[in-house]
């Protein structure tokens, strides 16, 4: 192939590149002189890796998003005032002019039932409904002032993955991957892991690329069945097979490529031979039997499984294979008491420890590793619950809680965010933050700041406007940063 | 007002020219404000010294000549005028723009607006704000450049200026299947083009036009468009994404495209077709448009927030469908870089705020549809009831008690009987009712300030004087004459749908945020032309016809280097078919595809994810039965929160918000839907049936048949010879599995015709699969 054509590649993305507030657009053009003709990795490849603004300390993420949103007061902040009050008439100041998903009139403050104590040598307030977490409470740090503007559950998973509430932007992953690249060339920059099936209430929008090109959306990945939608060939197609046709289609669209010179063809038979590729390499990174079992028992995983469990671990094989951003989701956190398993006390224990095993397996695994240095972990939900029993359930035996929006926790881990730190307070009786608010924005700030961004110059521009994660808002959290 | 030519070359022609041979040379050209100016203050400078008062800096505007006067420029003394001073100043405090912004100006932005003040510093409106007027069609005398109708002759003043040459015509098969697939996303038929091709009168590419433009898969096809910007779903949106019923909107599109509705008309039925005198039903069903917005049932939400929520989504898509502005900005300040104030955008908003419907569940208000059985039926019970309800009513409440049971039970049949189907349409608030409309201070609808009246901004044209301020009136006023975007936006996004980019290559963006055209006398023709009598079919006729869209694709590496996006098109288009197109294409060339017209919409095979929204049902769907499994990709059911896979995969939206463009991007999970999906495995099986029934006796007939079925040109030897050698291969490699050769050949089509090998059909199945998969399926050729 003539390698001058091979090279203008790039210029048929420029349309691409020139939106991007990176100036890749200079940069591909200005590479057009000296590539070697058959990198697979061609300078138009949207996917290529790319430098951020400055070093980043967080090279990867994997963001665990419980569904439903967890009862913070029950897991990490801790509000003996709260439990002092237990039972009591919620105080007017805190509900004049808000309105709850499913309370009116004056409900009854709720305090904790979960037996607190400060774990680690950091001493981080932690209960035992996430007790296997208690040994990672050095690595983690954890924020008691998390604020978002949402009360139900798609505006705020929307709020909080794609800056804005409304389906349309791009998220979190997506800007991820559009401002990295990815290190993988035969798998996605971008998986999406979901626990047994069950769709946040934002639905795809969360993992949506909005108005990027669509390779920055995240592929949503099973751990059963088929990992990738129409990976497998048909029944009756084996490998040998397929590499007869595709050596034929490549043959034919060579032909192509002579007659009309579009460089385009050349795009399209390197993308089927990455086809070809992603089908071997994401059936086998999606291959958990491979993993001995003494991780698999750490995890709480096993294969063939749909489970939370399962996904932490593919979590980090895919990290390790090279993928930019893996985004989880586990459903049934929305502890509303409607049933036992919603009650923040048995239900909660059994949830909490169940699932935080996965999670102190995950963040040890990575440590065993030396990935968890530069890998980013953050766990949460998309808003808090309040310190008052949930209006609907009331009268029964099940005690929950509402959707919260105004004060909530969050965990990170590794890549850059101290080790065995806590970040701000609740008030007194948990419905305001008391001191250092972090807003959504300001975590997604913080969380760019740590891939190597400044979150007000990676934007794109469509419709006539430069379009951040951030919207027109976000601080970078600093006090959380190692 | 006179167009610049050129304008994308001479930025580049004035970049080298000073770069080259220092400042002398260029400064025999004279700036033009629109072309060389506004773009550098609108992205540099506008953010603070714009249209926008609260966040402007220093009081300078630069937006007006006023402001700039006042302030920072001496016309004709750069010297003496700050704006330069501050551009160049060497002290970082003194900079512009300041360095934390992260804009910087370069040398030749500086020196272009340096010379623009010695100039005299002369303002002129943005170009898309002035009306366009018939430009003079260039006289062309030069034989290397056909010109078969005016939009030649403006493509060809354009090459030769650059000193370009065209592409001769395409062949006559090349020809027949990229304009069957631009007039109604189908490839021609066989037979079809045999006709075509052998006709070799000079009117036969005309006659073939025109056969496509009367098919009824046209307005399938131009519906598609339509249905993205109109953001058509069969679901309602946010969180539970619940089934909508409105398809009887699409089939309104579909049917406006085939009868040719007039542009004009098409758009006041659709934004206020109610408000017509006596509307009829089709009227009605149309202003469904705007009942497109996504309605919230999610616990706790306040309806009258995502009331407010769906307003302002309908003034930020008309706005962004007919005048290609995008008006989002406004709703929470005034614009910063076009002159919208917020006030304004309310003003528009008022418009729209005054319809029944209220973010309801039950979608209403809705227009029901009966079948003659109902009506009959309908009518029966009416009568019933009224007679019984007469003759009671003189009856006191104890007695006739048999009568009174009938009674009851009767308006129990007719609560019981429920329409056919429905649609949510638009419908006027009257007297006490009306809303009144406020200004929303940061776009907040719970922070409100003064009342704001109907009104259109100051900078397009007025209403006309004393019409009543009514969404029928600004209906009108989006396709006046008086209205300079509208035939522009709507003749650019033709064009950019027949030759992969607009002429305006921004078309969600005619403001100065958006892009320069590349002809802009071509479009200022096309737009104009348009107008005089809103004709669709005759503008697309004209665009197609010309030998511009009629060359051939061939590049070379020079020529691709020198315009990689086809802008001056000295080539003709070749772009991705859409997400529909695909499907539809592969469906098409197996034999399988429906010809049926219209209605609900259908459930063709989708995997089986296993998944269900976080409140709502299974996303999971059973597919449809029948010819209904193989519909064209426009009725496909669409549900917001779980676009249909593998048309989301080659860039089909959502369809949250209005989307004026699609991406076309090229990507590996592409190629794995049309290796993998069964529906393609579906279509091979399909395509390989037909090669072995109708392809011939031999290997290399059988492979031609396949060949020219889904190219729709007679292939070369050399490909022959290739496809020939696939089968042979995966033949012998099935004859060691026979197990295998059979799921390959039957899973899902179903069992192979009596008598024919397995194994024969399987190979065909790989070659077929091939043959769906080559570039050339995929692209516009």
């Amino acid at each position: 192939m003539n390698p001058r054509l091979h090279n203008l590649q790039a210029v048929t993305r420029r349309h691409f590149l020139e939106s991007s507030s990176l100036g890749l657009g200079g940069l591909a053009m200005a590479q057009l002189g000296g590539q070697a003709a058959d990198n697979p990795r061609a300078d138009d490849d949207p996917l290529k890796p790319r430098k951020p603004h400055f070093p980043a300390t967080a090279k990867r993420v994997i963001y665990l998003h419980m569904s439903g949103a967890p009862p913070h007061l029950d897991l990490l902040d801790y509000k003996p005032e709260l439990v002092r009050h237990d039972g009591e008439n919620c105080p007017d100041e805190y509900l004049k002019g808000k309105r709850f998903a499913f309370t009116s009139g004056v409900p009854k403050l709720l305090g904790t039932k979960q037996p607190f104590k400060q774990r680690g040598r950091s001493g981080i307030w932690m209960s035992d409904a996430i007790k296997p977490l208690h040994e990672v409470a050095d690595d983690v740090t954890v924020i008691r002032s998390m604020k978002t503007d949402e009360f139900n559950h798609a505006p705020a998973e929307l709020l909080l993955y794609t800056g804005f509430a409304r389906q349309g932007r791009p998220s979190l992953g997506a800007w991820t991957c559009y401002g990295l690249g990815s290190e993988s060339e035969n798998l996605p920059g971008f998986v999406v892991l979901i626990s047994n099936g069950v769709q946040p209430s934002g639905g795809q929008g969360c993992w949506g690329s909005g108005f990027l090109p669509s390779v920055y959306q995240g592929v949503q990945c099973r751990s059963k069945g088929e990992p990738v939608l129409y990976l497998s060939d048909p029944p009756g197609m084996d490998r040998d097979m397929r590499r007869l046709g595709l050596d034929a289609m490549k043959d034919l669209n060579e032909i192509q490529e002579k007659e009309l010179g579009h460089p385009e063809t050349r795009t399209r038979i390197s993308q089927y031979e990455l086809a070809f590729r992603m089908q071997l390499s994401a059936t086998e990174v999606m291959d958990i039997s491979r993993e001995p079992a003494k991780i698999l028992d750490s995890y709480g995983a096993k294969p063939g499984a749909g489970s939370f469990a399962n996904n932490c671990l593919l979590a980090r094989r895919l990290v390790e294979s090279g993928v930019r951003y893996v985004q989880l989701f586990d459903w049934g956190w929305d502890f509303h008491g409607t049933n036992p398993n919603e009650d923040i006390r048995e239900g909660l224990t059994k949830k909490g420890t169940t699932t935080a095993q996965s999670v102190a397996a995950l963040i040890k695994d990575l440590k065993n590793r030396d990935m968890l240095k530069d890998t980013l972990v953050i766990w949460g939900g998309e808003f808090g619950r309040t310190p008052f029993r949930e209006g609907r359930t009331a009268g029964g035996q099940v005690l929950g809680r509402d959707h919260y929006p105004d004060c909530f926790s969050l965990m990170l881990a590794g890549g850059g965010i101290k080790a065995g730190h806590t970040h701000g307070e609740s008030d007194d009786l948990g419905f305001k933050v008391g001191s250092d608010l972090v807003h959504i924005h300001d975590l997604q700030a913080t969380i760019q700041h740590c891939l190597g961004f400044d979150h007000t110059r990676l934007t794109h521009r469509f419709q006539g406007r430069d379009y951040r994660l951030t919207d027109v808002h976000g601080k970078v959290v600093k006090g959380i940063l190692a | 007002m006179t167009f610049p030519t050129g304008s994308l070359q001479f930025v580049a022609a004035f970049t080298l020219l000073i770069t080259s041979t220092g400042t002398s040379k260029a400064q025999n050209t004279t700036v033009d404000f629109n072309r060389d100016v506004r773009p550098i203050l609108s992205n540099n400078c506008f953010q603070c010294h714009g249209p926008d008062e609260k966040t402007r800096k220093g009081k300078l505007r630069l937006d007006t000549r006023e402001g700039a006067l006042e302030l920072a420029v001496v016309p004709g003394k750069p010297d003496a005028s700050s704006l330069v001073a501050r551009l160049t100043a060497k002290d970082a405090e003194e900079v512009m723009p300041p360095a934390k912004t992260g804009k910087k100006l370069t040398p030749r932005e500086v020196e272009i607006l340096t010379r623009w003040v010695k100039e005299g510093a002369n303002y002129s409106q943005h170009w898309a704000y002035v009306k366009p007027v018939r430009p003079a069609v260039p006289d062309i005398r030069d034989p290397k450049y056909v010109v078969r109708n005016p939009i030649d002759a403006f493509v060809a003043a354009r090459l030769i200026k650059d000193k370009l040459t065209p592409q001769p015509e395409a062949d006559k098969y090349t020809l027949a299947r990229r304009v069957a697939l631009d007039l109604t996303g189908l490839p021609p038929t066989r037979e079809e083009v045999e006709v075509f091709v052998k006709d070799a009168s000079p009117e036969a590419y005309e006659k073939f036009v025109d056969q496509l433009l009367a098919k009824p898969a046209f307005g399938e096809h131009f519906a598609r468009l339509w249905l993205d910007l109109a953001r058509y779903a069969d679901s309602a949106g946010y969180a539970d994404d619940p089934a909508r019923t409105i398809w009887k909107y699409r089939d309104y599109v579909i049917n406006s495209y085939n009868s040719n509705k007039p542009f004009d008309r098409f758009t006041v039925e659709q934004i206020a077709g109610d408000l017509l005198p006596n509307p009829t039903t089709e009227q009605l069903i149309a202003t469904a448009f705007h009942r497109n917005t996504m309605t919230n049932s999610e616990g706790g939400t306040n309806d009258e927030e995502f009331r407010n929520v769906a307003v302002v989504d309908r003034v930020n898509t008309t706005y962004m469908v007919w005048m290609g502005t995008s008006m989002a900005c406004a709703q929470c300040h005034t614009h910063k870089y076009d002159p919208i104030t917020q006030k304004e955008y309310f003003g528009s908003f008022a418009f729209l705020n005054n319809t029944a419907d209220a973010d309801r569940p039950d979608e209403s208000p809705t227009l029901p549809f009966w079948t003659d059985e109902q009506l009959e039926r309908k009518a029966e019970l009416d009568s019933l009831v009224i007679d019984l309800e007469d003759l009671l009513k003189s009856k006191k409440p104890t007695e006739w008690k048999a009568e009174r049971d009938r009674l009851a039970a009767l308006k129990k049949d007719q609560a019981a009987l429920k329409p056919s189907t429905s649609v949510p349409i638009m419908k006027e608030l009257t007297g006490p009712q009306r809303r009144k409309t406020r200004l929303q201070f940061r776009g907040n609808f719970l922070d409100l300030g003064d009342e704001i009246t109907e009104g259109v901004p100051a900078a397009f044209p007025p209403l006309p004087k004393d019409a009543p301020k009514t969404r029928l009136e600004f209906a009108r006023w989006l396709v006046s004459a008086e209205n300079p975007l509208t035939a522009r936006v709507v003749a650019n996004r033709f064009w950019e749908q027949l030759f992969g980019t607009g002429i305006v290559r921004t078309s969600e963006e005619f403001g100065t945020q958006g892009e320069l055209p590349s002809h802009p006398e071509l479009l200022d023709f096309l737009a104009v032309d348009l107008q005089t009598d809103w004709n669709v079919k005759r503008l697309l006729k004209l665009m197609v016809m010309s030998a511009a869209y009629r060359q051939s694709a061939k590049v070379t590496p020079e020529m691709f280097e020198r315009d990689p996006e086809n802008r001056l098109l000295a080539r003709g288009p070749r772009v991705r078919l859409s997400a529909e197109m695909v499907r539809d294409q592969a469906l098409s060339a197996a034999g399988l595809l429906s010809p049926k017209l219209l209605g609900p919409s259908v459930k063709p095979p989708q995997p089986n994810l296993g998944v269900s929204a976080a409140f709502g049902g299974s996303i999971d769907w059973q597919t449809s039965a029948g010819e209904d499994k193989f519909r064209r990709g426009i009725y496909t059911q669409w549900r917001r929160s779980n676009p249909y896979p593998s048309m989301s995969t080659f860039d089909a939206p959502n369809r949250d918000t209005c989307i004026v463009r699609r991406a076309r991007t090229n990507t590996p999970l592409q190629a794995l839907v049309t290796m993998n999906d069964p529906v393609y495995v579906e279509a091979a099986q399909g395509l390989a049936r037909r090669m072995m029934e109708k392809g011939g006796a031999t290997p290399a007939e059988k492979v031609t048949y396949g060949l020219q079925a889904c190219l729709v040109r007679p292939p070369t030897a050399a490909e022959v010879e290739r496809l020939v050698k696939l089968h042979a291969d995966a033949k012998a490699k099935f004859a060691r599995d026979a197990a295998k050769a059979t799921q390959f050949a039957t899973v899902p089509l179903g069992p192979l015709p009596k008598g024919v090998d397995a194994t024969d059909a399987a190979a065909w199945t790989v070659v077929a699969n091939v043959l769906l998969n080559l570039d050339e399926m995929l692209m516009k050729r």
